[in-house]
């Protein structure tokens, strides 16, 4: 369902992403995962169309990312990293510029919204601006947008984050059901107690270039030790003058 | 007192940036031309300009801080009404209005005037602690047209609304509409010449319709399933609304040719150069020479379509059709990525 064959993004100088070399079959929780600035998000922007790849190939849903980005677009759904709200249009607002640009009639719109922000426990906040939601609404609203069209694939960019617990679980509840359903979710993610949990698969990247690449049953150990391992170790630093005498 | 002076510098420092944001008038057709054209003459222009920059002027400079953050600061009672006493003169205009003050005392000239000024000063002082909750309320009125782009439609004129271009136009439009309404003698060349004026003060909008999406919006339109075009047309669709009904009671053909082809020239610098404009200030432009081409482009087509034949309205509309598929077929391009 998503392939991707020497997928490189060079940003001037800085080498983001480095001959990515990537398959993840349908019905796959596939976490992505690595410190900030490793190229999780600028991956999710290329296999996406946000972003042209500086070369190589991806293909998404059998469709290229670069030469079909139109109908790619209507087969994918995308939580991006700043959320891809607009300040101007309320909750309901968003979900009902989603139905109309991807074909469903409005009562499709408003019953699957209906559900989606029950679900997403967000229906106190549907008549509110984008611009007075807090950042955890932003989040819900944007997954919702993402899931209202019924997309073949689902990229989530750092989805649990800023997220209650239970809507956290109802939202991982929510992707194990739809991987069962066969549809693909790729997701970021800093919370690694949490995709260990209910991710499939994990890539693990590292300055741009994929230090693992397994099923979760096949990780040695814990999530966290591996990415310890191989990703980045924590340095701890005592600060001394945290907890002494009040200045 | 160490407190009180930290924060009051670090309110100074985000006031002058804010203030900063007024620059934008030294690139708006609307200001450049009027100044050019009227010089000595533009008082009454010049006046609304005034005015309508009076309110965000006035804004609480205390509310450069986030309440949350003010209200978590160790500050005791006596350290807080200082600063409540001290923060309005860090806005330049409650110095403008001493000065005024003490200069009226000396001059004994009318204190109604300096009163006027001064109670616009204090309203919008006082309104901008409440703004956010009325301009919701505005804002919710501006209903979705419906159809694919009725949403985005719908933002857009929201969008429109929160600048200070389009309450200018406003103003302009409601004057010459008063006089057509006061004065059956006036000659029609005015409702053309008001007309002008109106979309002169819309112009400079045209020429940055993706200012006010922010970084999240850019993305969004990326990720739409929709053409290039039909994005564009959602941003001119709400253009040409607003363009309309301010010009419809004075010389709506004259409006209508002086949009188009305000839009046809603006799409270049709305697409290929995304400059982030400020809500409740004027628009900042493009380059001079893409506001010349526009102002002489639309005064042409204005003329002629409303002096000498209406069919010449078709040329502007293929202008502004030519236009709106080359530049919605650049903001597709992905390797250009102008909405990046």
């Amino acid at each position: 369902m998503i392939l991707c064959k020497d997928l490189t993004c060079r940003y001037g100088e800085f080498l983001a992403v480095d001959r990515l070399n990537l398959e993840v079959p349908s019905g796959t929780i596939c976490a992505f995962l690595g410190p900030n600035g490793a190229g999780k998000s600028t991956t999710v922007k290329m296999l996406t169309g946000l972003v042209a790849p500086t070369s190589g190939t991806a293909t998404v849903a059998d469709l290229d990312v670069v030469r079909d980005s139109l109908r790619l677009k209507k087969r994918i759904g995308v939580l991006p990293e700043n959320l891809g709200l607009f300040d101007d249009l309320t909750v309901q607002e968003h979900l009902d510029l989603t139905g109309a640009v991807y074909g469903l009639t409005k009562e499709e719109t408003r019953d699957r919204s209906t559900q989606l922000l029950r679900v997403l426990h967000l229906e106190h906040g549907r008549q509110t601006f984008a611009s007075r939601c807090s950042h955890g609404m932003r989040k819900k609203t944007s997954l919702a947008m993402a899931l209202l069209s019924n997309p073949q694939v689902l990229f989530l960019d750092e989805p649990l984050e800023a997220i209650d617990p239970v809507t956290a679980k109802t939202i991982t509840d929510l992707l194990e059901t739809l991987a069962q359903r066969g549809i693909t979710v790729f997701l970021t993610s800093h919370i690694l107690s949490a995709v260990e949990q209910f991710a499939t698969r994990v890539v693990l990247i590292r300055k741009g270039v994929v230090a693992w690449n397994s099923a979760v049953s096949e990780i040695p150990g814990s999530l966290e030790k591996l990415y310890f391992d191989l990703v980045e170790a924590p340095a701890p630093e005592d600060l001394a003058w945290l907890g002494s005498a009040q200045s | 007192m160490v407190r009180v002076r930290a924060v009051l510098s670090a309110v100074w420092r985000a006031v002058r940036r804010g203030q900063g944001s007024f620059a934008s008038i030294g690139t708006n057709n609307f200001f450049l031309f009027t100044a050019y054209l009227f010089q000595r003459q533009g008082g009454f222009l010049y006046l609304i300009i005034a005015l309508l920059m009076l309110f965000p002027l006035s804004a609480d400079p205390l509310r450069k801080i986030p309440r949350e953050r003010i209200t978590m600061w160790p500050l005791d009672r006596r350290e807080w009404w200082i600063l409540r006493a001290l923060s309005p003169w860090l806005n330049p205009i409650m110095w403008l209005l001493a000065a005024g003050t003490i200069w009226a005392v000396r001059h004994s000239v009318s204190w109604s005037l300096l009163g006027i000024v001064a109670a616009l000063f204090a309203l919008g002082f006082a309104l901008s602690d409440l703004g956010g909750g009325a301009w919701d309320t505005l804002a919710r009125q501006i209903p979705n047209p419906g159809g694919l782009l009725g949403a985005l439609i719908q933002k857009n004129l929201r969008q429109m609304l929160s600048t200070l271009d389009f309450w200018c136009a406003l103003l302009l439009s409601l004057s010459a509409t008063i006089y057509k309404l006061v004065d059956h003698t006036a000659p029609k060349e005015t409702f053309l010449f008001m007309s002008l004026l109106v979309m002169l003060a819309l112009s400079s909008y045209a020429q940055c319709l993706f200012g006010l999406d922010g970084e999240g919006g850019l993305t969004r339109y990326r990720l739409l399933p929709l053409q290039g075009w039909q994005i564009l047309l959602a941003k001119d669709a709400a253009f040409l609304l607003v363009a309309v009904i301010l010009t419809l009671p004075l010389n709506p053909v004259a409006g209508l040719a002086a949009a188009l082809i305000v839009l046809a020239v603006g799409h270049d610098p709305s697409v290929k150069q995304i400059k982030p404009q400020v809500r409740w200030r004027f628009s900042t432009g493009a380059p001079i020479g893409n506001g010349i081409v526009q102002v002489f482009a639309m005064s042409i087509a204005a003329n002629g379509a409303s002096r000498t034949n209406i069919l010449l309205l078709l040329p502007c509309l293929a202008a502004y059709a030519i236009s709106l598929h080359w530049y919605g077929r650049l903001l597709e391009d992905p390797s250009a990525a102008p909405l990046a």
